[in-house]
């Protein structure tokens, strides 16, 4: 409410008093200035009806349009204060891009994040398959995947996993195993490279080898909201069945469950869109996971990541204390 | 001390008569303004902040809480005002409860002042025409303040107008479950959930029955009539008086099981979605998260799923005031005509 300095006075004084200098009354005084007209359905007399069709007059109209044109000029200058905004930014993200590239060597991405607190054990990013998946959009995404997947290797991060709506990737898991593989051994030469080890609900993972390395999770839409109706019929039939009771069913266990199925929580979520749009992420594992996403960004990028990883670094984690 | 004097005259100046009811009718024109355009119909607020900002102001943190109030009576104010049909605020987390003491029957001591004193008022709650709704674990609730809360949804439950959700003691988490657990309950609870207009077994018996009326030869029936009060078909609504009439012979064996439960591969979203506390709100349109904190915290997982634009923003909430939500709406009224824009050519 936008109290008058005064009005505030009085109202942070009875407060701080325990609510006893005001009556009920009094109060009902003090904020009978803010108050909204009585809504119109209250009043029926015709004489109210009479000054309304007064109302609806000139002035009204003049109102209406005024508000309209300003409405239109401050979406003018809005819209031109983001277009400058995201061409500012598109210029000074690709200088420093530009500047501070990690050559695609290892080494310089481990210096990058060497002075780094934490790191999360989970990163998740969330991409998007253009233009409907047609052209060589696939490629691209498939290109994506592998790149992120390069950094996180390098960095240390174990666990990584990719949200992309559709779900295209899992149709094709040989496929994107293999190229992954294939840019991990050109970063890291052909015997250093980690061990991939590729996993999608529903699916038989992918391991090229027993020792442990890096682990990708391909989530799509169905293991967002769906995966939960999912779990919900699966429970159903077990009650009817009385294989369990409906009693036996809590958080526990459906976090136990999920978590086993789709994926664990994400400690760091980076979105590489121009604004965070959860476009359908598995409700259940992003509740305390830390969301990044650079205003106007633009597509993948290595300065994206960093950022992100450097603010989880100084992020307190509190838990509703 | 000459910045000292400069501020207390800029106080001095914005706490005038004058310069307060130019600010009034600043914030009347720019919220008239802002109505010409698409409104969010959903707008859910994560009051954070509030202890942070009492530490660095150095004032006790129940004060914080206290500025906080303040703030959401302002957000409602420009909520309602711009015409956003449901407010859903974040009170108080069940993960709250292990906060101090002092503080957790603080805040609770000002739920229920807040709450009795809205109750008081009842007439002027009307004006707004909002309706309360407090959503989250009731059994949570303390038994001290728990008879204003429900005094004041039952008080506002007439207004069509708008609502105002307020989510205490709530984790998403714990609403995603309990809305498994009812849908759960649906569709174990053998009952009927559409009666079909006709009867087969009703039509079947009537045909029976004239046949036995012409026949009049009982007896060869009667032999099997023992066994239908075994029978249970979930499509013969007539079950009980058919199993009284002695006349009727059963349809079929009873081989079935005793109780037949709706099929489970009739769930789907909707059907979750329909046992969420804010089944009957719109789909969240704008969810804003104050002092500079990027996750969600366990509030509206469930809801910000998809079409939900997340804006993360820097002050505390007791600061937050209509020029830190302009940017907000400008940039969602932004967004939605490009999407517009990005549609209309498909079609």
């Amino acid at each position: 409410m936008s109290f008058t300095a005064k009005d505030t006075k009085i109202y942070r004084e009875d407060e701080k008093s325990g609510h006893s200098k005001l009556g009920a009354e009094e109060r009902e005084e003090l904020v009978k200035n803010y108050l909204p007209a009585p809504s119109s359905r209250q009043r029926s007399s015709s004489r109210v009806k009479k000054q309304d069709s007064y109302r609806f007059g000139i002035r009204r109209f003049l109102k209406a349009q005024f508000y309209t044109l300003l409405y239109l000029f401050i979406h003018a200058i809005f819209s031109l204060y983001i277009r400058i905004r995201v061409a500012y930014r598109a210029v000074s993200n690709r200088l420093v891009a530009i500047l501070k590239h990690h050559y695609n060597s290892p080494e310089y991405i481990a210096r990058d994040v060497a002075t780094l607190k934490k790191l999360p054990e989970h990163l998740s990013i969330i991409l998007t398959l253009e233009n409907g998946g047609k052209g060589d959009a696939l490629e691209k995404l498939v290109n994506e995947v592998s790149e992120v997947a390069a950094w996180c290797a390098a960095a240390g991060i174990p666990k990584l996993s990719v949200y992309e709506k559709t779900g295209i990737l899992k149709r094709y898991m040989t496929q994107t195993h293999r190229s992954v593989c294939h840019r991990l051994k050109i970063w890291f030469g052909k015997h250093q490279a980690p061990p991939l080890a590729l996993f999608a609900r529903g699916a038989p993972a992918i391991r090229s080898h027993s020792r442990q390395g890096l682990d990708l999770i391909l989530i799509s839409e169905d293991d967002g909201r769906e995966a939960m109706v999912d779990l919900t019929r699966v429970l159903t039939e077990m009650v009817q069945k009385d294989k369990i009771t409906a009693e036996d069913i809590t958080m526990d266990v459906l976090d136990n469950e999920l978590s086993e199925a789709v994926m664990s929580e994400p400690d760091l979520l980076i979105s590489f869109e121009p604004y965070v749009d959860l476009q359908g992420y598995p409700p259940w594992a992003i509740r305390l996971t830390e969301i990044h996403c650079a205003p106007d960004n633009q597509g993948v990028g290595y300065q994206l990541f960093l950022q992100a990883l450097r603010k989880y670094a100084q992020a307190t984690f509190k838990l509703g204390k | 001390m000459s910045d000292l004097y400069l501020s207390h005259v800029r106080k001095w100046f914005w706490k005038s008569p004058p310069a307060e009811w130019l600010m009034r009718g600043a914030r009347d024109v720019l919220i008239g303004t802002l109505k010409q355009g698409p409104i969010p119909k959903h707008v859910a607020f994560e009051m954070d902040g509030n202890r942070r900002f009492a530490k660095n102001h150095k004032i006790e943190t129940i004060e914080g809480h206290h500025l906080g109030f303040e703030a959401l009576a302002r957000v409602l104010e420009i909520c309602y005002k711009c015409g956003v049909k449901v407010v859903t605020v974040y009170a108080f987390s069940i993960e709250n409860f292990n906060r101090p003491r002092g503080e957790v029957k603080g805040l609770m001591a000002m739920a229920k002042v807040k709450l009795e004193q809205l109750v008081q008022h009842g007439e002027l709650l009307d004006r707004y025409g909002a309706c309360i709704r407090v959503l989250g674990e009731r059994d949570l609730i303390p038994d001290d303040v728990l008879p204003f809360v429900d005094r004041a949804v039952e008080m506002t439950k007439h207004n069509k107008d708008a609502v105002l959700n307020i989510c205490f003691p709530y984790t998403s988490r714990a609403e995603m479950t309990s809305a498994i657990k009812a849908t759960i309950d649906e569709f174990t609870s053998p009952s009927q959930p559409s009666k079909p207009p006709f009867s087969q077994s009703r039509i079947t018996q009537k045909i029976r029955s004239n046949y036995s009326k012409q026949t009049e030869s009982l007896d060869s029936i009667r032999e099997t009539s023992s066994d239908a009060s075994a029978r249970s078909d979930v499509d013969d609504s007539m079950s009980s008086t058919t199993a009284l009439d002695p006349e009727s012979p059963p349809l079929q064996a009873a081989t079935a099981k005793h109780r037949r439960f709706p099929n489970a591969e009739n769930i789907t979203v909707d059907t979750i979605n329909s046992h969420t506390y804010t089944a009957e709100c719109p789909p969240l349109d704008i969810f804003i998260r104050t002092s500079n904190v990027t996750r969600l915290s366990d509030f509206m997982l469930w809801q910000c799923h998809e079409n939900t634009h997340i804006f993360f923003l820097q002050c505390f909430w007791p600061e937050f005031d209509l020029w830190h939500f302009v940017p907000v709406l400008l940039e969602w009224q932004w967004r939605h005509k490009k999407m517009l824009e990005k549609e209309s050519p498909r079609k």
